[in-house]
Formats: C-alpha cells, sequence, structure tokens
C-alpha cells in the first residue's frame, strides 16, 4: 500500500562556519544540533509540532532581511546561518527580556528551580537588572487535577503543554485562551486531563508552570540521587529514573528510550511511587491468636519449617503476583517444585490459559520501536490506552502522522484516535480469515500488518485457545509473518507475567493452575498456601488454607489471610530482570533499600529453603542470574536490553469460537497492583475516573 | 481627465468605484447600467496567463497595505492538480483604525467585489471564493450577500456561469472582531474554525493555504479594481500615478478635515491636494496642520513639514520613512494632543496582539505602559531612548507583521515628536520638586 519512503535529497547548511549536509525538509535548530552548536530555545521540542512562538531560537540568515526562527525555517541548499551575530545575540537578549518582565521572580519556592530552561538560559542572556518599570501580571491558577500542579504566572506560553496533549496523549481539552497579554493556558472548563499521560506535561513545561503536584515542595533537584531503573507498573519497561532522597523515593521520571518509551512515562508510572511507602510490611510476623505480630526472620522460619513438616505435597500450593522479577520468580518456583515438592504453582493469577512453551505465543514479536513502520493493525480484545498507555501513543502517532488503518473486534473504546470497531464477537476472525469482511481488504493491502491480542480479554476466556489459533492464522494468511517481519503480538498488562511465563512459574505436569488452586483452596484440599505478592484475584479467593504464608511488600487482605507474613522488596528497592511486552529482558536497579527488616525476595527464598533442609542452588545474584539465563537464552548477559526474536511455531488449538463478546474494559485502572494500591494519588486519578464515566453514563441515558 | 486645471480630480468614468458615495444604486441592474459585467464572459474566456501578464503589465499593486504586485502574487498559485482545490480568499476584515474603504465598497458598490472575485476565481483556478469580512460590519455583510445572491439569480454566480461550463461560488464568512485575523493566515485560521493566530511562513498560502489548498488572499479593493484593469486596459490605468505606483485608489480621509470620508482618487495625489481638494482642507486651515497618518494607524506620522510635498503613492511614502498602508489618512490639526492619540493607538495594539508570540505578547503592553505614563511626563528622559530600543527589541522578531506595525507608530512619535515628550517630562518633574520641598 504504501512505498518506501524515498531519502529526502541532502543540501548543504554552513552555520557559524562549520558546513553539513541536511536532509531536505529539515531545519536550521537540527543541522545546529548536528553541528554540535547549541541554539537556545523553549517552545521547539523535537517529538512536539513546531510552534515557532517563543522566538527564543532566532538565528541570522544570510540574506534574509531579520532574523529568522531557526526551529521552523527550512534548511536550502548553500544556507549559511550565523548563531553569533551581533543580531542573533540581540534578538536572543530581547526575547530573554520579555519573557522575564511578566515572570516571577520566585525560583526560591519554585520546584522547576534549578532545572528550569528559562533559568538556565537567562544566566546567558539575561540582564543582571530590569528596566521594566510597570505592574507585574498575575495570571489565575487552573486546576488540572491531581497530578499537576500549576502556577500560571510562571507560564511562557510555549504550549508545549498544548501541543502534548492534542498531539501526542489525544485529548484536546488544553488550549490558551484571551489574547495578547491576556492570553491563558489552561483547559477552559478547568478540569483534569482525560489522559494517561497528562504527567508528561510536567516534563515538558521549560518553566515552573506545570509541576508535580505529589512531588510539590518535597524536595530541590540538587539534594537527590539518581538511579537508573525500569517502571514495572505496566509492561512496556519504560526507561525511568529514580530520584531519591535518604531512602526514600522523592520521584520518579522518565528516561528517554526511543526503542520503547520516547520519552514518555505513563501517569502510573510516574505517580505511584507514593504508595512504595504507605502500608508496608517492614517486619516478619506470625500469627499469634488472632493478630500477625511481628517477629525475627528464624522465629518466622522456624514456625514455616513447623508448619510445613510432613506436609503432603500435592496438598501444598503458590501463587505468584504480577510485579516480581525474573529472579523472584526463579526462586519462588524453585523453592514450590524443589524445595516443597509441589507441581501446584502459578503466575497466572489473572487466569491466563497459555502457558510459556511459545514464547512467540505470548509476546509482542514486532518490537515497539517497528510500529513505527505499520499501516495496518487489527485488535482483538485490546484496549492498548489503558493496558499500556505510552505504547498507545506510538500507535495514535501511526495514525495521525502515517494515516495508519486501526480496526478492533471487542466492544467499542476511545483510544485517542479513530477506530473502526468491526464488533465485539471473536468469529469475526472467521469473517477475515475468509476474506470475506472488508477490513481484510485493508490487511491485505498492508505492507507492515499487526495484529494485537489484549491478554486480559482474550486469554483468559475458555475458547482462548481457539481465537489464538485463528489470531495466528490471521497474521500468518495476511503475510504478517515473514522472515524480515513478524506482526503477530499478545499484549500485556503485568510484567511479571511475562517474566513468569518465561521462567515457567506454572504447572510443568498435572498441578493446579490459578483457578484449580483457588477452588482447592475453598475445598480445604490445600494444607499449606505459599502467596507471593498480590494477585488479580481477590484476596477471599485464597481463604481457607491450614496454613498460609504471604511474602509480599504490603499489608493488605493478602497479608492478612497469612499465618506468617514475610516482609519483600519492592521494585526500587531491588535489583532485578524483568521482560517487557516486546520480551525484551532490562535490568531494573536497586535506588533506596528495603524497608526495615524486609529483604528482596529471592533471598528469602534462599534462606527459608535451607531451613527446610532442601537449600536452593544459588549463593548470590550472580549464580541465580546464571541459572536464569540457562532456562531462558533471552535473560543471557548479552541479550539483556535486546529484543531477541521468538522462534515461530505453531500454537493455539483449531476449533469454534464463542459468539460471546470481547470485553475491551481495564476496571480501576488505576489500582492495577499492591504499590498502585496503596497510592493515595492513584487513588485519586480513580475516583476521577470513576466520576467521569458515572458522567458519560449519565450523559448518554 | 475631464478637469484640465486639476489632474488630480478624477471624473466618474475613471472610478472603480463610482457609487463608492452610495449616491447611487448599489443594486446589480444599476451596476450594469455603470458598465459592469460587460464582457466577463469574454474575460472568462480569456486564458489566466494573458491576464495575469496584463495585470503584471498595470503594475498594479494590493491594497490591503503591504502593496505586493497582484500580478505577481496571482502568478505564484499552482495550477489545480485536481486533487486539491484552489482557493480565493477575500480579506474584509478591514480592522485598521482610519480605514474604512472596503465598508463602503461593501455597502454601495458591492459588485465591483463580486464582479472581481469571479474573475479572481477563473484567473486561479478557484471554484470557491471565501470573503472573510469583519464581524462588527453587519449590515456589510448583509449588503455583500444580497449581491451574492443578485449574482447568482443572473447567472454570474453557480454553475456554468455565463455558459462557460464554469463554476464559481462565494462564501461570506463573518468574523469575531479580532484585528489580528486581518494578517491573512490568522485569517486562513479563522476560516478554518481555529484560534485566530497568524501561522509560520514558510509556508506560504499559496502552497499551503486553506485547509492546506493553495490559496490566494487578497483585499477588497485589490480583486475589485481587477474587473476596470481588464476591461479598460493597462494604459488607462497607467496614466494615473507615478510607475510602480500606477492607477487610482480609495483614501480613508480622516480627523481634523472638515470633509472626512472615503474619496477615490488617482495615486501619487500630493498629500496636500487630497485634503484641501477631497476633504475639504484642514480644520483651521493648512497651516493648522499638526501631522498626518499617512496609511492606518501603524504607519509612521508624518510631520506637518512633511506633509508639505508628500506624493500619496507606496514609494514616495517608503522614502519618508512610512508607508501608504490602508491610505487611510488620519489627519492631526495643532488642537490635538499627538502623544494621547499615539499612546491611544498604542493601547489599541496591546489588545489586539494575538499573544502567540514572546516580543509581542510582553512587548507590545510593555511599550503602550511606557507610552502611558511618558505622555504624561511621568518617568525619565532616559526612558525615551529605552522606549526606542524597546521597540527596536520587538520590531522584525515575531511571527507576524502586527509587531512591526505596532512598534512605527511608537518610533515615528519619538522621530517627530520627540521635544514634546521631554518638555512634559520636565514640567512634570518640576513641579514634582515643588510639591517635595
Ligand atoms: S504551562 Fe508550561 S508548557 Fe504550557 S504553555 Fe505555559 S510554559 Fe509552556
Ligand atoms: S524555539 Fe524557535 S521560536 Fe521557540
Amino acid at each position: 500500500m504504501t512505498t518506501a519512503p524515498q531519502p529526502a535529497p541532502m543540501v548543504k547548511v554552513t552555520i557559524d562556519g562549520q558546513t553539513t549536509e541536511m536532509p531536505k525538509g529539515s531545519t536550521i535548530i537540527q543541522a545546529a544540533k548536528k553541528l554540535g552548536i547549541e541554539i537556545p530555545h523553549f517552545c521547539y521540542h523535537e517529538r512536539l509540532s513546531v510552534a515557532g512562538n517563543c522566538r527564543m531560537c532566532l538565528v541570522d540568515l544570510e540574506g534574509a532581511p531579520k532574523p529568522v526562527a531557526s526551529c521552523a525555517w527550512p534548511v536550502a541548499d548553500n544556507m549559511v546561518v550565523n548563531t553569533q551575530s551581533e543580531r542573533t545575540q540581540n534578538a536572543r537578549k530581547g526575547v530573554m527580556e520579555f519573557l522575564l518582565i511578566n515572570h516571577p521572580l520566585d525560583c526560591p519556592i519554585c520546584d522547576q528551580g534549578g532545572e528550569c530552561d528559562l533559568q538556565d538560559i537567562a544566566v546567558s542572556y539575561g540582564s543582571d537588572r530590569t528596566r521594566f518599570h510597570e505592574a507585574k501580571r498575575a495570571v489565575a491558577d487552573k486546576d488540572l487535577g491531581p497530578l499537576v500542579e500549576t502556577v500560571m504566572t510562571r507560564c511562557i506560553h510555549c504550549t508545549r503543554c498544548i501541543r502534548f496533549a492534542t498531539e501526542i496523549a489525544g485529548v484536546p481539552e488544553m488550549g490558551a485562551t484571551g489574547r495578547g497579554e491576556n492570553m491563558q493556558v489552561g483547559t477552559y472548563v478547568e478540569q483534569a486531563l482525560a489522559s494517561e499521560l497528562s504527567g508528561n506535561m510536567i516534563d515538558l513545561c521549560p518553566v515552573g508552570a506545570l509541576t508535580s503536584k505529589p512531588y510539590e515542595f518535597t524536595a530541590r533537584p540538587w539534594e537527590l540521587k539518581h538511579t537508573d531503573s525500569i517502571d514495572v507498573m505496566d509492561a512496556l519497561g519504560s526507561h525511568i529514573r529514580i530520584d531519591h532522597r535518604d531512602g526514600k523515593v522523592m520521584r520518579v521520571v522518565p528516561r528517554e528510550c526511543n526503542e520503547i518509551n520516547e520519552e514518555w512515562l505513563s501517569d502510573a508510572g510516574r505517580f505511584s511511587y507514593d504508595g512504595l511507602a504507605n502500608n508496608r510490611l517492614t517486619h516478619p510476623m506470625v500469627r499469634k491468636g488472632k493478630k500477625l505480630t511481628a517477629t525475627t526472620w528464624q522465629e518466622a522460619f522456624a514456625v514455616i519449617a513447623e508448619a510445613a513438616k510432613g506436609m503432603r505435597k500435592n496438598r501444598i500450593a503458590g501463587v505468584a503476583g504480577n510485579l516480581l522479577c525474573a529472579e523472584d520468580l526463579y526462586a519462588f518456583d524453585h523453592f514450590m517444585k524443589d524445595t516443597l515438592g509441589t507441581d501446584n504453582v502459578d503466575c497466572r493469577t489473572n487466569g491466563l490459559t497459555i502457558d510459556g512453551k511459545v514464547r512467540a505465543a505470548y509476546i509482542m514479536n514486532t518490537p515497539i520501536a517497528e510500529l513505527d513502520k505499520v499501516d495496518a493493525v487489527l485488535l482483538v480484545g485490546c484496549n492498548p490506552r489503558l493496558e499500556v498507555p505510552v505504547l498507545n501513543a506510538r500507535l495514535r502517532k501511526g495514525v495521525l502522522k502515517r494515516g495508519m488503518k486501526v480496526a478492533s473486534i471487542g466492544a467499542p473504546v476511545d483510544l485517542t484516535y479513530p477506530v473502526q470497531t468491526l464488533g465485539e464477537s471473536p468469529k469475526l476472525l472467521d469473517d477475515i480469515l475468509e476474506g470475506k469482511h472488508p477490513f481484510a481488504d485493508v490487511l491485505r493491502e498492508a505492507t507492515n500488518g499487526v495484529i494485537l491480542v489484549g491478554a486480559r480479554a482474550v486469554l483468559t476466556r475458555p475458547d482462548s485457545q481457539q481465537i489464538l489459533d485463528k489470531a495466528r492464522e490471521v497474521a500468518e494468511m495476511y503475510g504478517f509473518v515473514r522472515p524480515d517481519w513478524n506482526g503477530f503480538n499478545v499484549l500485556h498488562q503485568a510484567t511479571g507475567r511475562i517474566t513468569g511465563l518465561d521462567m515457567g512459574v506454572y504447572p510443568q505436569k498435572d498441578g493446579y493452575h490459578s483457578g484449580g488452586i483457588a477452588e482447592a483452596v475453598k475445598a480445604g484440599k490445600i494444607d499449606l498456601l505459599v502467596l507471593h505478592g498480590e494477585s488479580q484475584r481477590p484476596a477471599s479467593d485464597f481463604e481457607g488454607a491450614k496454613f498460609t504464608v504471604f511474602i509480599g511488600t504490603h499489608d493488605s487482605p493478602y497479608a492478612q489471610l497469612a499465618d506468617v507474613v514475610l516482609p519483600a522488596a519492592a521494585y526500587t528497592e531491588k535489583a532485578g530482570l524483568w521482560a517487557n511486552v516486546e520480551g525484551r529482558v532490562q535490568e531494573g536497579h536497586m535506588a533506596v533499600r528495603p524497608p526495615m527488616e524486609a529483604k528482596e525476595d529471592w533471598k528469602i527464598y534462599r534462606a527459608l529453603s535451607e531451613v527446610l533442609g532442601s537449600k536452593l542452588p544459588f549463593d548470590n545474584q550472580t549464580q541465580l542470574r546464571a541459572l536464569i539465563a540457562k532456562l531462558n537464552k533471552a535473560y543471557a548477559p548479552e541479550n539483556i536490553g535486546k529484543v531477541t526474536r521468538a522462534d515461530w511455531k505453531h500454537f493455539g488449538m483449531s476449533g469454534s469460537v464463542r459468539e460471546e463478546g470481547l470485553s475491551t474494559s481495564v476496571p480501576a485502572y488505576y489500582l492495577s497492583n499492591e504499590i498502585m494500591r496503596a497510592s493515595k494519588v492513584m487513588r485519586d486519578c480513580q475516583d476521577l475516573a470513576d466520576a467521569r464515566a458515572a458522567q458519560t453514563m449519565k450523559k448518554a441515558s | 481627465m475631464s478637469k484640465k486645471k486639476n489632474p488630480y480630480i478624477l471624473a466618474d468614468a475613471d472610478k472603480c468605484f463610482p457609487n463608492l458615495d452610495g449616491k447611487g444604486d448599489w443594486r446589480l441592474e444599476a451596476y450594469r447600467k455603470r458598465g459592469g459585467y460587460e464582457g466577463l464572459k469574454e474575460i472568462l474566456q480569456t486564458e489566466p496567463a494573458a491576464i495575469i501578464d496584463k495585470l503584471k503589465a498595470s503594475s498594479h499593486r494590493g491594497r490591503g497595505g503591504a502593496g505586493f504586485p497582484t500580478g505577481l502574487k496571482w502568478s505564484f498559485m499552482p495550477k489545480p492538480d485536481g486533487i486539491k482545490p484552489n482557493y480565493l480568499v477575500v480579506n474584509s476584515d478591514e480592522s485598521e483604525p482610519g480605514t474604512c474603504k472596503d465598508r463602503d465598497i461593501l455597502l454601495n458598490d458591492p459588485h465591483t467585489l463580486v464582479e472581481g472575485i469571479i474573475i479572481g476565481c477563473h484567473t486561479l483556478g478557484a471554484k470557491a471564493s471565501y470573503v472573510y469580512v469583519r464581524g462588527e460590519y453587519v449590515d456589510e455583510a448583509d449588503q455583500l450577500e444580497r449581491a451574492i445572491e443578485e449574482a447568482h439569480n443572473f447567472g454570474y454566480l453557480g454553475e456554468d456561469v455565463l455558459g462557460t461550463g464554469k463554476t464559481f461560488n462565494i462564501y461570506v464568512h463573518r468574523g469575531a472582531g479580532a484585528y489580528i485575523c486581518g494578517e491573512e493566515t490568522a485569517l486562513l485560521e479563522s476560516l478554518e474554525g481555529k484560534k485566530g493566530q497568524p501561522r509560520l511562513k514558510p509556508p506560504f498560502p499559496a502552497g499551503y493555504g486553506l485547509y492546506g489548498c493553495p490559496t490566494t488572499i487578497n483585499n477588497v479593493e485589490t480583486v475589485a479594481q481587477v474587473p476596470p484593469i481588464l476591461k479598460k486596459g493597462v494604459e488607462w490605468w497607467t496614466q494615473f500615478g507615478r510607475p510602480n505606483n500606477h492607477g487610482t485608489k480609495i483614501f480613508s480621509v480622516s480627523g481634523m478635515v472638515n470633509k472626512p470620508g472615503n474619496y477615490e482618487a488617482p495615486m501619487s495625489i500630493p498629500l496636500k491636494v487630497l485634503i484641501d481638494e477631497y476633504a475639504g482642507g484642514v480644520v483651521g486651515g493648512w497651516d493648522n496642520l499638526l501631522a498626518v497618518i499617512p496609511g492606518g494607524s501603524s504607519t509612521p506620522i508624518l510631520s506637518a513639514e512633511q506633509c508639505q510635498d508628500m506624493l500619496m503613492d507606496f514609494d514616495a511614502l517608503r522614502g519618508a520613512g512610512t508607508g501608504l498602508g490602508t491610505a487611510a489618512v488620519i489627519v492631526m490639526n495643532k488642537d490635538t494632543d499627538v502623544l494621547k492619540v499615539m499612546t491611544r493607538i498604542s493601547k489599541f495594539y496591546k489588545h489586539e496582539s494575538c499573544g502567540q508570540c514572546t516580543p509581542c505578547r510582553e512587548g507590545v503592553g510593555w511599550v503602550w505602559r511606557m507610552m502611558e505614563r511618558l505622555s504624561n511626563g511621568e518617568g525619565t528622559i532616559d526612558e525615551l531612548d529605552q522606549l526606542e530600543n524597546v521597540t527596536r527589541r520587538i520590531e522584525g522578531h515575531t511571527i507576524c507583521a502586527f509587531a512591526d506595525g505596532a512598534m512605527w507608530p511608537v518610533q515615528g512619535t519619538l522621530k517627530h515628536f520627540r521635544p514634546l515628550f521631554e518638555q512634559r517630562i520636565k514640567a512634570r518633574n518640576k513641579t514634582k520638586v515643588r510639591k517635595g520641598a
């Protein structure tokens, strides 16, 4: 359908005496960047459309009567630009003066202080005294909800936030009202943005007009220590930087990674960190009478050893939650299977019906960055907007920039871009396979098509194997699976699940799967239940085992079920390997220590296994990682951080699928895991989302 | 040139807008009697290139303010590619203080515009034309709509115009009262239903205009003058005015004159003749003249001395450091507080800045506030230099020409009336000292 884009012809550009070749259509500022010449700017941002409104980037273009905006001016052959001329310098100083006359001098109480573009550039181009003797402007602050704090008097009207909201996030509510010096940036009707990406506006705002509400006044940037890590609030594996002070996480911000998250981060990833400090389990506890009481690790272990003594192996079971890293999951799996000798083990607490035998069947085979080449998308029971918000922004980019076509099988859903809803029933896949459906033509003509199957909606159904089979056939039939391209993708929300499947954390022989475990617990067939982390199932599902051990981070109904509670480490408190949606294994790092007595999860199993007399075969993380690498080559040191292509094998089972429609809803998105549930900020977001949903319902009826 | 005595008085037959004063009938029938729509069919059968050549030969320049050669502008339009339509957009957002010529065209001679649009559409390969009428011009927009309806009824608009097989339609769009929407790309944004803010250029409208399609934007008077040029010929047109400034032009004369109004006169007419012969002279006589703004509020002011032998055309005024602009001549006599007038103009620009780009958004208000103070003598003499410096920091640094237009009058005032500022500052400081003592 689309032909490969022709490379643009190159033109020669000279800036400050240095010459370079640039593709036609690029701008002066890009050429300068290539030459390592810095041009100060505020409104320009690589990932947003060009606004050209701050005028900070004016440069002297030979032959032009006035200085031109380098962020907007296209390069032309033999163009000569001077960024150091007097005219340029004067223009910069002028703009700086204008920006500052109405900007409050409140840097000492501004959260942006120390990492503010205006501050930085003012050092070079600002004056040390003012000539402005009039009254300064004051602007009323706007209420943008629980995440974004506004001090609009500081706004320099660069419109980055507006452009981000309209272009990337796909929520057009942000805008500017009023004219001239009365222009104000806001949402006009004063409402929180209905976006899962709104926090990115904070990063984009070059001044302190938009700052993080939860982080407000809590730290100064120069007091913070930084640890690079990986986000686990969804399965994208966004690159993040954890900023901490005195062993406390103060904020989480994205790092740039073009292959994964560009430079965005979901609100869940950015703002859930207060959940790391709330309601934590800090000491081992054992149940004494009705109450859980703090104790020592030795005693806790001893109590477990006592309970496990002589226990029948098929009356033991264990389930693992969705935030765990490979080390945790490997240790858990081997603790359960080797030390305790049971096969009743599962990480698929959301009721997933597939196992980890064919990796291509449970990951995205299309690397995320390759989505930028896609021209047709078929969603099957998938809501990327909530399941992986940043990925959804990439899909949106495809629709907006390349006219990518998107169709969905499943309940209608607002993904911020046009989606053709083909219907709700997976039976439609039959029509597409037979080529009968009109969208089949689009798929047939697509150069690079992808199919995205939602793990949540599809792989939890009784007919999941059949749907998977048909989805695979669609991918194969329409040329989505080729030596150079694999467009078959399964979309998970939880990174721990993908990692769990990779680690084989499910019954290998005839053990119970998670649903079976829940039933067995209810039926009184389980004597020892190990709950590691919180799961997708309600805690009440696991009530009734004779003896329950909970290993996790937060006090919760799960912990309250337990006879012994062992405090573990959250993702910011341990080094670990996590696989993301595309199966890319990435390393997260320890930013702060686990609270008080809490320990890294795998260490707990190692120690406990020794007490139980069947020691796990590793003494440190290096040995453990070697074992993991042996189990799954994607986890080998040379593959860390890379996408390893999964072998394409047969998967799925032929047979007919049910009529019943596919859901696309993600209930209580902002409360998806224990950290988010413990976060007050995320609760506020959920309340807001609920209120908004109720309002839409009311309007609809 | 009937009156040999005064070559500057235009005969009715030589006027592009014979009914500008509204004494006659505006209707189609009457317009036809005055020669309107005559020969239109032949023009519609002429090759567009030939029409453009004729316009180029006439050296007709745009009447909206910038004075860009019309033939050249029209030649920039690409031929319709069959995918994207071409558009002719007529700028009738006349908001420059002092300017009211398009208003009288729309009210009293609207068919001149309709006919001009038909020819323009033909030449530019457009089927549709949008006329963006200033929001406050309610009656004027109504009148234009009536004229369009008449033209439809007579087969000048719609499908198969005059049996030529061509389709032309005119749509009237009413603005919402923003001066900036007279800037051509802001006008396009507004027409598209967005916030009226000028676009970055390049790309230029001829390549990427309304809805991203090739678009030519012209002022009302510009478009309406095309039919007479084509019909009466280049020679007729070039007999008026100096080379490169040929033709006739409507001058909106206002202020301290005895007979303010819109007058169509030959280009290059001496300002003195315009004021004396057309506008009934300066109130209190020519010697009572203080200053003149020659081309709408954004053009720098002329001192009385400069007015003495100033010719009213693009090049002469440019040579004097100002411009013909929209040819809105604002006359001030010695009873006028010129600083107050200029401050008021400054305030107007502060009010109308779109707010998009920094120097204009922040600077224009600053300049007005300084004008407000300094024109009352509040401040220091140094601040006059600062004021000048600030205007230079705004000028030429913005997305569109609005800010330039907002700064020129201030610069002009400082150039000619700095002593007046200084006098007021000194006087005020003296009273302050006395009070303080
Ligand atoms: S709030 Fe920040 S990002 Fe938005 S326009 Fe103002 S300065 Fe720019
Ligand atoms: S960066 Fe170019 S105008 Fe703002």
